[in-house]
């Protein structure tokens, strides 16, 4: 039995350069740095950059989701140093509440006011 | 010599322009071809000078070294802000050439003289640019002997080729188009005629556009290295926006073209199209974002173009409000009918451009009134976009089925319910029957993807087809295809970033990647450390160069087929001699790539009818 | 009315890009201002001081560096040396070659405590007062320039601020 569970740490000596307990949290260090800004490039995620303090951030970032800190501890924890610039999701505060819900309306609103047009103009033709 | 003659060639050029944009006369039909000359010629100039290295030439110095490749020495001359300006410049006038040479002959000679001195305008304006701000001729001699700064590694490779001439072609193009629409709105005049006439020349920029977009999107995915194939830069944005208002612009113009309707919003759209191209020119050169591609930047260039973009784009919709009511005419549809679809679908291509232009202007609005610095990427774009963009796919299945003027609701349901219910089964059944997990955002993906090829199918049971009808079944067919490309790709992408060295092994959703050895190698002008692979028994390798200047560059390996990508990136050495090494799985990547080609194809489709017709009516 | 919407909106984008022309898009500002310095408090009480962020492998730092010495030397303000990513044995030498103006320095080799400070790139500067609050940061190289209209008029205003 426990030859079989150490076979394949011996076929497969290479390992994850971040390691998880599970495959989720894989996937939630790959969504959270791939939703950050690499400060220092022109315009790349901490997912993506090859940059040295993307790589510091990265390795930060894991630390703290080893250490058990939740997705919403650890952007807080990068925003209150660097501020909202490092998100690439912004958040919805009074500022951009016509970024998040301005194409929504406006896409109501107009096809509203083309259904409203096109009815309009066929009672007049009428 | 050389580059002085370039100048020189420059400055005829605008004078060319000038009298093209002048003087209403036969006799400018020569100045159009003088300075696609001249222009060609300057071109052929900056090519040489980067051929001989002429380093005393500023721009060489700044893109260029003298173990640079030949072939990137040519690609080089469109590398930086100032060439690539040239090629914007020599562009537009190859296609007032082609207008002279293909336009219809059924175009009276006062709207054709009308549009010539519109685009001369527009020329002379862009080659002003060129010279007062960013001569790409200008020349220095310092003393000691000079080593070029060298063209940037991520631009040396067989994309810069084309990829720029093509996306160049198609955004530029639409300059015809916008041309056209002010000599509509001057001359009070749009009739079947005008809007037939108009059509290769928003069919064929569009075309070149989808296409270009698609190579931009292939190259980004090589180069950099962590399997991405769009992250919505505001250069990406720049070349995606006038691409959304065009594909309104093209429907609205059938429309026009077919039922006499919509004359109103097909100008609008044609000048929307034109003032989004010279938008992204302008994001891009003027330094004002932040972009993975901004050009070096100078206040002066982002003042200039501002002023010009107020001017063309700012006159052409004074025009457009003054004279508007001349184009008015009562509908003749019912709400429930074909007309009405392809206005919703404008109206849905027209949000997504707010949407897209909002995303990407919103940060300079909150810095410009000192509120906050924020970044604005891809998931804000997924999160928006993707749902506006929805309902538009879901349309546009079913628009091609729907009655002009008027149809009745149950009649449709019938013709088509099955194709839509047949593809919401099967978007559940196909990744279910391979074993991949349930997603809501990819069932409704690969559903729209599914239902767009049924319905467009279905289309061609009944109907007679022509060359037309073809040319949207490829056209609708290449979204399908790319829609369901990223539906899948998106949900079962699969990546690992691991540490490993030469003689171990990996698994990525089910494929042994083994790095079997290290080399180090020479190209022409970088030195390269290659890992090498297999997977199963094919060869695989990924490399870090280093170029002159120690100016480094990842080149990634792939392997493909039909179904899925392999994908692998080489890292940096770590200390304990393993080697950082990323390694993606992307299935039906390449399908959002053909798609993008059918789109290309779709176009050529289109045009050949229309000449085909042109023939047969002569 | 409804007919001059495009030109509206086209006239207000002009005019929101014209004033984006004067922005600085690369620059983020520091949300850390008005803040307590995030670490090594005690060292920043009772005096006015400049932090600044340097590493040996750092092209702008170098040219900075000679200003920083006129800085120290004529006693403007006190200095304090951040070294980022570096090796000890790199940095002295690079002290010697460029002139050192830091009262005393923190070393940070791994990029750790420059995370605490939000500094990404170098050189950078804070500006912190006499309670150890950060009041300013500057991005990029100090110029004389810099100095003339900003940094040394918001010192001595610093400086003349009561514990």
């Amino acid at each position: 039995m426990i030859f079989l569970i150490l076979l394949p740490l011996i076929t497969y000596a290479a390992e994850d350069s971040y390691q998880f307990q599970t495959k989720e949290d894989q996937a939630r260090f790959s969504a959270l740095t791939g939703e950050l800004r690499c400060l220092v490039c022109q315009n790349e995620t901490l997912a993506a950059s090859n940059a040295v303090l993307a790589s510091d951030l990265r390795g930060q970032i894991y630390q703290k989701m080893i250490q058990g800190k939740t997705d919403k501890e650890i952007v807080d924890y990068l925003v209150e140093r660097y501020g909202n610039f490092i998100l690439y999701r912004p958040p919805l505060h009074l500022t951009t509440v016509g970024l998040w819900f301005g194409p929504f309306l406006l896409l109501i609103l107009s096809i509203g006011y083309l259904l409203y047009y096109v009815r309009k103009n066929q009672r007049e033709k009428r | 010599m050389i580059p002085e003659l370039g100048s020189f060639a420059l400055i005829l050029a605008l004078c060319f322009a000038l009298i093209q944009g002048t003087i209403r006369s036969e006799l400018t039909v020569n100045a159009v071809f003088g300075q696609f000359t001249f222009l060609s010629f300057a071109m052929l100039c900056l090519i040489i000078s980067f051929i001989n290295n002429d380093m005393s030439v500023i721009y060489v110095r700044e893109h260029s070294h003298h173990l640079l490749p030949f072939i990137y020495r040519v690609g080089a001359a469109w590398g930086g802000h100032e060439g690539s300006l040239l090629l914007w410049c020599l562009v537009l006038s190859a296609w007032t050439f082609a207008f002279i040479i293909f336009s219809d002959k059924k175009l009276s000679k006062t709207t054709f003289s009308t549009i010539l001195m519109i685009l001369g305008w527009m020329s002379a304006g862009f080659i002003l640019f060129l010279l007062s701000t960013s001569n790409p001729f200008q020349r220095d001699f310092p003393l000691s002997p000079i080593i070029g700064n060298d063209l940037t590694p991520v631009l040396q490779d067989p994309g810069l080729i084309f990829h720029p001439p093509m996306l160049y072609s198609g955004y530029v193009g639409f300059a015809i188009a916008f041309a056209f629409a002010i000599a509509a709105l001057l001359e009070g005049k749009f009739n079947k005629e005008w809007a037939r006439a108009l059509r290769p020349w928003i069919i064929l920029p569009w075309s070149f556009l989808s296409f270009g977009i698609v190579l931009g999107s292939w190259w980004a995915y090589r180069e950099l290295g962590w399997g991405g194939w769009w992250f919505w830069d505001p250069v990406e944005n720049a070349s995606l926006l006038p691409w959304l208002a065009a594909t309104a612009l093209l429907h609205s113009l059938i429309v026009s073209e077919k039922r006499s309707a919509f004359k109103g919003w097909t100008l609008l759209l044609a000048i929307i199209t034109y003032a989004l191209s010279l938008l992204g020119t302008f994001l891009v050169r003027s330094g004002v974002l932040v972009s993975v591609h901004a050009f070096a930047n100078d206040p002066r260039r982002g003042l200039f173009l501002l002023g010009y973009i107020a001017l063309i784009i700012g006159g052409a919709l004074a025009l457009y409000s003054i004279r508007i009511k001349k184009f008015f005419k009562p509908s003749q549809f019912q709400l429930f009918s074909r007309e009405t679809f392809l206005l919703i679908n404008s109206v849905i291509l027209l949000t997504a451009v707010a949407t897209i232009t909002l995303g990407t202007l919103y940060p300079i609005v909150l810095e410009a009134l000192n509120l906050e610095k924020i970044s604005i990427g891809e998931p804000y774009f997924n999160t928006v976009f993707v749902p506006i963009m929805l309902p538009a796919l879901l349309l546009m299945g079913l628009a091609p089925h729907v009655h002009w003027e008027k149809q009745s609701f149950l009649a449709l349901w019938k013709k088509m319910g099955l194709a839509l219910l047949l593809s919401l089964l099967l978007a559940f059944l196909l990744p279910w029957s391979l074993g991949y997990p349930f997603g809501f955002l990819t069932w409704m993906g690969i559903s729209l993807g599914l239902w767009i090829l049924l319905s467009t199918l279905q289309s061609l049971l009944k109907q007679k087809t022509g060359l037309n009808h073809w040319a949207m079944i490829v056209a609708h067919m290449g979204i399908a295809i790319l829609v369901i490309g990223v539906s899948v790709n998106k949900s079962y992408s699969e990546e690992r970033q691991v540490k490993m060295q030469p003689g171990e092994s990996i698994m990525l959703a089910g494929y042994q990647f083994t790095f079997d050895s290290l080399d180090k190698t020479k190209g022409p002008n970088f030195e390269s450390i290659k890992a090498n692979f297999t997977v199963g028994n094919e060869p695989i390798s990924a490399e870090q160069r280093i170029y002159p200047h120690d100016q480094t560059l990842g080149k990634t390996g792939i392997i493909f087929n039909g179904w899925r990508d392999l994908y692998l990136a080489l890292g940096n050495s770590l200390p304990d001699g393993n080697w950082s090494i990323r390694i993606y799985y992307k299935p039906c990547v390449r399908w959002i790539w053909f798609g993008g080609f059918m789109l290309l194809i779709g176009g050529m489709i289109s045009l050949l009818n229309h000449y085909q017709k042109r023939r047969g009516a002569l | 009315m409804k007919k001059y919407l495009p030109l509206g909106l086209f006239l207000l984008i002009v005019i929101l890009l014209w004033r984006g022309l004067g922005l600085h898009p690369n620059l983020i500002p520091s949300p850390l201002i008005n803040k307590p310095v995030p670490t090594s408090r005690s060292v920043f009480l009772g005096q006015v001081t400049l932090l600044n962020v340097f590493a040996s492998w750092c092209e702008a730092c170098a040219e900075e560096q000679g200003f920083l010495n006129q800085l120290a030397k004529n006693n403007k303000v006190r200095i304090i040396g951040f070294n980022y990513k570096d090796t000890p044995l790199k940095a002295k030498a690079w002290l010697k070659q460029y002139g050192n103006p830091y009262q005393n320095i923190m070393v940070d080799s791994k990029g750790e405590t420059a995370i605490d400070w939000g500094i990404y790139g170098t050189p950078e500067t804070f500006v912190i007062d006499k309670k150890g609050i950060i009041r300013y940061k500057v991005l990029g190289a100090i110029s004389p320039d810099l100095w003339e209209e900003t940094l040394g008029p918001l010192i001595l205003k610093l400086e003349s601020e009561t514990l």
